[in-house]
Parts: C-alpha cells; sequence; structure tokens
C-alpha cells in the first residue's frame, strides 16, 4: 500500500468543510486526509481539475437476492455492457442488472466510493453480505427491511414504542444492517393477502394497524436508538396517480430535526409525486411536494430519476410491482419473505414516446431544480429501478443545463409541456450543488460523517474523486457534452488513499469495508432473550433464532457505529 | 470478389472459435480481422488459410466460401447486411446472428441456433438444425424478425420460438415445441414434430407430417387447402394459443386423425 499521496493544483469544492471551490492541495496519509503529505509521497497533479469527496450513492439496489432475481430473470441484459478482463479486472456483463464487479467497476470509475444498498430483507442478509464482498471497490451499507416485520407490527399495535426499538436494535445487530428501511409499510404485508393499502390511515388486515401508524412508531424507535440515520421511507402507493396526497401527509408526520439531522429520508420521491387520477390524467405535483420540503428541513429526499431506456425495477413493494405487470404483461416475479417482506421485479422499458414516461422524466428533474436546498434533495435513480446508475453524469447534467433539457424537449412526447412545469424552471444547479447532492448531503443524511465519510478535510477517509473537468474553463449550461463525459470517468478514484480507478480503468483488486449499526440496549431490551419474540422463530420462521444472525465471516472488514440507546 | 477461407489444422480441434467477424463487408478493405479461439485472440490468417480472388466495390458483391473443419466455428455471418457466406461443411452455433440481409448457404448442418433473432436476408441448410433454429436468445421476447431460414433436413427443439416475423420452413422432422411463444411470421414444418405452437399469440404454422398429440389449448376453426412441395393437403385449422388469449393458426393434416387435442 502506498504510504501516502499528494494531490497539488485541486479545484476542491467539499460543501461539509465549506470549501466552494479552491485551487488547493490535499494530503493522504495511511487512508486519511491529514495535513501533510509523508515524504516520498506520490505526487498526482490534479491540474485544476475538479476534485470532490468520493461520491455515495445512498438509494441503490446492487446487493442481495432481488438483484440476482433481476439478473438471472434477465439473460437478455447480460449480453448488454460486456467488457473483458483487464488487468485485474474481472469480465464483467449486464447493464441494468450488471454482475457485482460490473456495478463495483462503473461506480469506482464515476468516482462513486460507497453505496448504499436500499432494501435488505433481514432473513435473506447472508447473500447481500457476500455480494457486498464481491463488489470491492465500495464501502457498503444495508438499509434493514421493517416494513412487514410481524413482532414490530405488534409492537405498533400495543403502542408499544420501546419494544419496537428493542427489535430493530436486535435485527440490525443482528443481521449487520446499518439504518431501518420501510417500503410501503403494511403495504407489502397486506399483499400477502391479496390486499394493499390505498393510503397511510388504511388498516393492514389482521394487525389492524395503518401504515401511518408504523411510520410514527419506526421514527420514534429510530430516535430512541439514535441511529445515525433516521428512518429511509419508500411512501405508499408507488406509481399510483394520485398518489401526492399521500406523500404529503407522509411528510406531515415527520417530527422536528434531531440536532443537525433529518427525521424522516423519503427516498425515489418521483414515484410519488403524481396528480390525476388515472394514466390518462397523469400530471406533475412536483411543485406541492418541494413546497412541503422546502417548509420542512427535517426532511430529506432523494429524487429516483427516470431515464429513458430499459432497465429492470426491483423493490420490496410487491403489490406495486403486480400492477406494474398487469401494465406490461412481460415477464414478472414475485417473492415472499415469511414474516418480514415481500418483493418483485419485472423488466420495464421507459420510452420517449410514452406521455406518461414523459411526465415521470420530468418530474424528478423538477424535485431538483424546485428544491430550494440541495441538502434535502439527493441524486439518484432508485438505481436501476429509475435508471442503471451509469445515466448519473446525463442527470447531472440536465441540472446544470436548460439547454439541454431544452433540447430533450424536443425528442419527448409534445403534450408532456402540458402536464409538467419543468419547461418552465429558469434554474441551472452549479457545481457545489452538485457536490452536495452527490456526496455531502448523502454523507450527512445518512450520519456516516462521523466516520469520515462525505468531506476532504483533515482526519476524513481519503475518498476523493478528481474529474477530468476545469470548473473555471467550463459552462455548464453550454458545454453540457463534456460535463457528462466529466462526470462518467474520473481521472483518478482513490479510495481509502489508494488510487483504485484511472481513466476508465480500475487497477486493484479492492477491498472494501460494510458498515452497520449497533445500538445498545439495557439486558431487559435485549430481544435474544424475549420468550415472545423466540416463539415467533419457533412458531413461523423457517431458521431458529440461533441461526439467524449473520456470522462475522460474512463481514471480513465490517465497521460498526455503535450508539447507546435511550432506552 | 470471392474470399475462401481454409480452416488450418489445429493442436486442439475441439476448441470453439468465435468469428463474428466473418461476413462480407469486412473483407471489402483489406483489414486486420481477429477471432478468438477459446480465451485466445487470434488473427484469421493464424487459424485459416485466407485466399482472395477478384475485386469488388460494394459488400453485395463479397461470396465468402468457409471451407475444412468448420462445425466448431460460432457466430459466423453475425450482422451481416449483405453479400454471401457459403459454408461447405458444417458450421457452429449462433450462424447468421442479427443478419439483416445478404444469404448463407451452409452445405453441410447447422449446429443450435441458427439464424438467431435475424431481421433480413436468407439462410439455407441442406443439412439439419440444431435447436433454437430461427429463435429468439434467452429471456428475449422476440425472436426471428425477418427473413427467411429454410432447413433441407431434420430440425431440434424449440424451432422458431418467439418467431415474429419471416418465414422458417425445415422440411424434416422437428423436435418438442416448434413455434412456442410465436407472435408472428410463418413457421411450416415438412415432417413430424411434438407439441407446436404452444403460448403462441400470433403468426401461422403448418405441419404437414404428423405433430402427435396437439396441446389441448388450440380451438378447432373450420378447414382448408395447402400446398407444399408441388403437394396439395387438406388442413384442419386450429386458434390458439386460448390459454394466451393467442390470435395464431395451427394448421394440421386433415387425415391424420391421432392428432386431435
Amino acid at each position: 500500500m502506498t504510504q501516502g499521496i499528494l494531490i497539488k493544483n485541486a479545484y476542491v469544492i467539499d460543501p461539509l468543510s465549506g470549501i466552494r471551490g479552491e485551487v488547493m492541495d490535499i494530503a493522504i496519509r495511511d487512508g486519511r486526509i491529514v495535513e501533510e503529505a509523508p515524504p516520498g509521497s506520490q505526487v498526482i497533479d490534479a491540474g485544476g481539475c475538479l476534485t470532490l469527496p468520493g461520491g455515495i450513492d445512498s438509494h441503490s439496489h446492487v446487493c442481495g437476492t432481488k438483484v440476482n432475481f433481476g439478473r438471472y430473470m434477465s439473460p437478455e441484459d447480460m449480453r448488454a455492457g460486456r467488457t473483458s478482463r483487464k488487468g485485474v479486472m474481472h469480465v464483467t456483463s449486464g447493464y441494468s442488472v450488471p454482475t457485482t464487479f460490473g456495478n463495483s467497476y462503473r461506480y469506482s470509475t464515476m468516482g462513486y466510493t460507497t453505496v448504499l444498498e436500499g432494501a435488505m430483507a433481514p432473513l435473506e442478509a447472508r447473500h447481500t453480505h457476500e455480494e457486498f464482498t464481491a463488489t470491492p471497490h465500495q464501502d457498503m451499507l444495508a438499509n434493514t427491511l421493517f416494513d412487514g416485520n410481524w413482532s414490530v407490527m405488534e409492537a405498533v399495535r400495543d403502542k408499544d414504542v420501546k419494544r419496537a426499538a428493542a427489535i430493530v436494535a436486535w435485527t440490525l445487530a443482528a443481521v449487520r444492517g446499518f439504518a431501518i428501511k420501510l417500503t410501503n409499510p403494511g403495504g407489502t404485508e397486506a399483499w400477502g393477502w391479496g390486499k394493499d393499502v390505498a393510503n397511510i390511515h388504511d388498516p393492514v388486515p389482521h394487525f389492524e394497524v395503518t401504515p401511518a401508524e408504523i411510520i410514527s412508531t419506526m421514527i420514534q424507535a429510530n430516535e430512541i436508538l439514535r441511529l445515525p440515520h433516521s428512518v429511509h421511507l419508500h411512501c405508499n402507493n408507488l406509481g399510483v396517480p394520485g398518489n401526492f396526497r399521500t406523500t404529503l401527509e407522509t411528510m406531515d408526520l415527520a417530527p422536528p430535526a434531531q440536532g443537525n439531522r433529518q427525521t424522516l429520508y423519503l427516498t425515489h420521491v418521483q414515484f410519488h409525486s403524481y396528480g390525476g387520477t388515472t394514466w390518462r390524467d397523469i400530471s406533475s405535483k412536483s411543485e406541492d411536494i418541494a413546497r412541503s420540503l422546502n417548509s420542512k428541513p427535517q426532511v430529506v429526499i432523494d429524487m429516483g430519476q427516470i431515464m429513458f431506456g430499459r432497465t429492470t425495477t426491483m423493490t420490496a413493494d410487491g403489490p406495486m410491482e403486480f400492477k406494474l405487470y398487469m401494465l406490461h404483461h412481460n415477464k414478472w416475479s414475485n417473492h415472499d419473505v415469511e414474516l418480514e417482506t415481500g418483493s418483485g421485479i419485472i423488466p420495464v422499458y421507459y420510452s420517449r414516446k410514452s406521455l406518461v414516461n414523459c411526465v415521470m422524466w420530468a418530474i424528478g428533474l423538477e424535485l431538483a431544480l424546485l428544491a430550494k436546498n440541495p441538502w434535502q434533495c439527493l441524486l439518484s435513480t432508485d438505481n436501476p429501478n429509475g435508471a442503471p446508475f451509469v445515466k448519473y453524469p446525463e442527470i447531472i447534467a440536465l441540472l446544470m443545463s436548460r439547454r439541454m433539457r431544452e433540447n430533450e424537449r424536443k425528442e419527448i412526447d409534445p403534450r408532456t409541456e402540458h402536464y409538467v412545469p419543468l419547461f418552465a424552471l429558469e434554474r441551472e444547479l452549479d457545481w457545489y450543488d452538485i457536490a452536495v447532492m452527490t456526496r455531502a448531503g448523502q454523507a450527512k443524511a445518512l450520519g456516516i460523517t462521523r466516520i469520515g465519510k462525505g468531506f476532504l478535510s483533515p482526519g476524513a477517509q481519503a475518498d476523493v474523486a478528481i474529474y477530468p473537468l476545469k470548473p473555471d474553463q467550463l459552462d455548464p449550461s453550454v458545454d453540457y457534452q463534456q460535463v457528462m463525459a466529466g462526470f462518467s470517468r474520473t481521472l483518478y478514484t482513490i479510495k481509502r488513499g489508494r488510487v483504485v480507478a484511472r481513466d476508465g480503468d480500475v487497477v486493484v483488486e479492492g477491498a472494501n469495508s460494510t458498515i452497520w449499526t449497533r445500538s445498545r440496549v439495557p439486558p431487559g431490551y435485549d430481544m435474544g432473550s424475549d420468550p415472545e419474540f423466540t416463539k415467533k422463530f419457533d412458531q413461523y420462521y423457517t431458521v431458529r433464532l440461533r441461526n439467524y444472525p449473520v456470522q462475522d465471516v460474512y463481514l471480513p472488514r465490517g465497521v460498526c457505529i455503535e450508539t447507546e440507546a435511550a432506552l | 470478389m470471392r474470399v475462401i477461407l481454409k480452416t488450418r489444422p489445429r493442436k486442439k480441434p475441439h476448441v470453439p472459435i468465435e468469428a463474428e467477424g466473418i461476413i462480407p463487408q469486412n473483407f471489402l478493405r483489406k483489414n486486420d480481422l481477429s477471432v478468438y479461439e477459446g480465451n485466445r485472440e487470434r488473427h484469421l490468417e493464424d487459424l485459416f488459410f485466407v485466399t482472395v480472388e477478384g475485386p469488388a466495390v460494394s459488400p453485395d458483391q463479397v461470396e465468402v466460401i468457409l471451407t475444412g473443419d468448420t462445425g466448431r466455428i460460432k457466430r459466423v455471418g453475425e450482422y451481416m447486411n449483405a453479400g454471401r457466406i457459403i459454408i461447405e461443411g458444417d458450421i457452429g452455433m449462433h450462424c447468421g446472428n442479427f443478419m439483416s440481409a445478404g444469404e448463407i448457404i451452409v452445405r453441410g448442418n447447422a449446429d443450435a441456433w441458427l439464424g438467431r433473432e435475424m431481421r433480413g436476408g436468407r439462410i439455407l441448410c441442406e443439412g439439419n438444425a440444431g435447436d433454437y433454429c430461427g429463435a429468439g436468445y434467452r429471456g428475449e421476447k422476440r425472436g426471428m424478425r425477418g427473413g427467411t431460414v429454410e432447413v433441407m433436413g431434420n430440425a431440434g427443439d424449440f424451432v422458431a420460438e418467439y418467431l415474429s416475423g419471416g418465414e422458417v420452413i425445415v422440411h424434416g422432422d422437428c423436435g418438442d415445441l416448434p413455434g412456442v411463444e410465436m407472435r408472428g411470421g410463418t413457421l411450416v414444418i415438412g415432417g413430424n414434430c411434438s407439441r407446436p405452437c404452444g403460448n403462441m399469440t400470433g403468426g401461422t404454422c403448418m405441419v404437414l407430417g404428423d405433430p402427435g398429440e396437439l396441446l389441448p389449448s388450440f380451438r378447432r376453426n373450420g378447414s382448408t387447402e395447402a400446398e407444399f412441395g408441388g403437394k396439395k393437403f387438406r388442413m384442419a385449422v386450429f386458434r390458439g394459443d386460448v390459454a394466451n388469449r393467442g390470435k395464431g393458426t395451427l394448421l394440421v393434416r386433415e387425415d391424420l386423425k391421432s392428432s386431435r387435442p
């Protein structure tokens, strides 16, 4: 391992340290940013190129059972994106659901060093962790699904927040998860009975709790456990015309911010901002959502932008995927995870000729342009649901260039402009906004600045991305093609003080770590010895409680964030 | 212009060769073609004696002739759009993938996936063809979309799976499930087969041999007359696949009573 690196003449934007574009040097030693590089360090001349902290994706589906199911139900996808072996790089294939190494290399060449897997079913955590180790160039985190967890729903029914918190604490530690993910809370469980929940006050069959109760209880439990991240929520009614009301109601559930951190993270909000009543009169309600967001500093969202082309949708939201299947009549997979959650997968094609798809495309961009504070609206495509993450550079260019949006307007369905406000928006994001929306905002929202992620001041982890873009010589509103090309391929991607990718090629074997959380709870709240909780395993699960936790062997380089629960 | 490619003797003749570069338009100019032998990249000249006769100004004047031990050469004629390829012996898998125009003649047998996802042009196989002749690849919703594949011998299983346009003619027998998931186009089977056209939603399939017991999801819809090989036949018409709300047509011989669902 290289002892040190000195990056000279870097045009640094580091929002968390308050650096808004300064030419400076960055010194790295033993995987950390330091004041001064040790003698004999490797010197990299950035030549005034844009230098940012390593990219962080706060919602992406890259590892785990449903991603893998997407792989084997779409062999045609493996025909795209093939690359042959090159140096240390393995053979890769696939476009929307590539091989794990494919994901890792592509993220790495785009300058991403940390990725959060958006949904991990606790029961299937081992598989997710195995794929994490095969995604070697990114530090990984796993959102853990609690949306249909029977024990949690029973605690919610009994209005026992502390018990819910104890269940979360035990499960996160057992499956090495990072944060609470709720996907269509209650809806996936209702889908097990052939139903769905129509709004957040619609009770779940048998448990008789409403999604609103589940969300509120889990937010409280999350704050009791003092987890680094907030509740990560995929709202109810995804993809249903008129669902913006549900989203607004859900945003109202978020209590005031805890310190510096949000209390509710809404993911892929584009899919939740539809007006109208049917697919025929679907319209954009991004303005309503953005207005609510701008008045609530306690909420953070990510875009969930869709981009035109082929992709695969996969989510724990089983009923939604069934509705999509009824539209497309193509392949469909549905999956039930015992007492926890479910999932569904179908391949889709987003077309410029489809008015619905064009409206969806516009909504994502509108959310980013209408959100006043870039820290509150992060860039994502909900990879691969909206588009594979390799489209991020194109989204960045669209956000930075009104001219590019106008050019795209000529290509899409001409009726679109009557349904969306996008083309009236003049805002063009700047380099700082993009730096916030692709790394600093994620680091803050996920609460991983405490382990040195997302910034470049001394003490931070040495995750750095140097892009071949010279912000002082480039006008992104005109040169959007260059912006796109630049963000697709770094000059250097440095992870933990090692150059991992150069000019689009990965140059070393990776060694990532998996970040997980453990909340210390008083002995009375240890679910591992709770008879009622153990009975669930004995009676209903296919595994016993003692066999359920993920062994350390699955996390060769685990990084645990410990918190003290206020129980 | 005529390009003759004669295989050189190889130490390991069983290692397959992937030769998607062998298409007429690539020989128009002298350029260095490479092919893969197993996982090793090779120059075309390392594996073939190459002889070029005469000039050509456009790809449709180029004729490529493959001779020798050609049974393990895969992907010949992939994305071909003009000219002609004549294979004197057998040919390996995936011959004529995605071809859009031109002609391929195989004097021997063809391995699986002959003319897979073809869009146009013509393939004539004088011997037998393997499985998935004129089919779509794994996971693909649409297979062959245009052009003609004619097999003088027999063909394997899953002939014309996902056929959505064009014509597949097999003079001999077919294996199991020919025309399964058909969406359009025409499939003609001169000999016997089993379980034709499951899940078909469109197109026409004609079986002149014994199709065995038809799938129960086809509904009788009158009779008609058809001609094949200069002979006239009374054909029973079936519509289906009813289970898939299909509107395809399956024609079977009226005189073969064994084939009623």
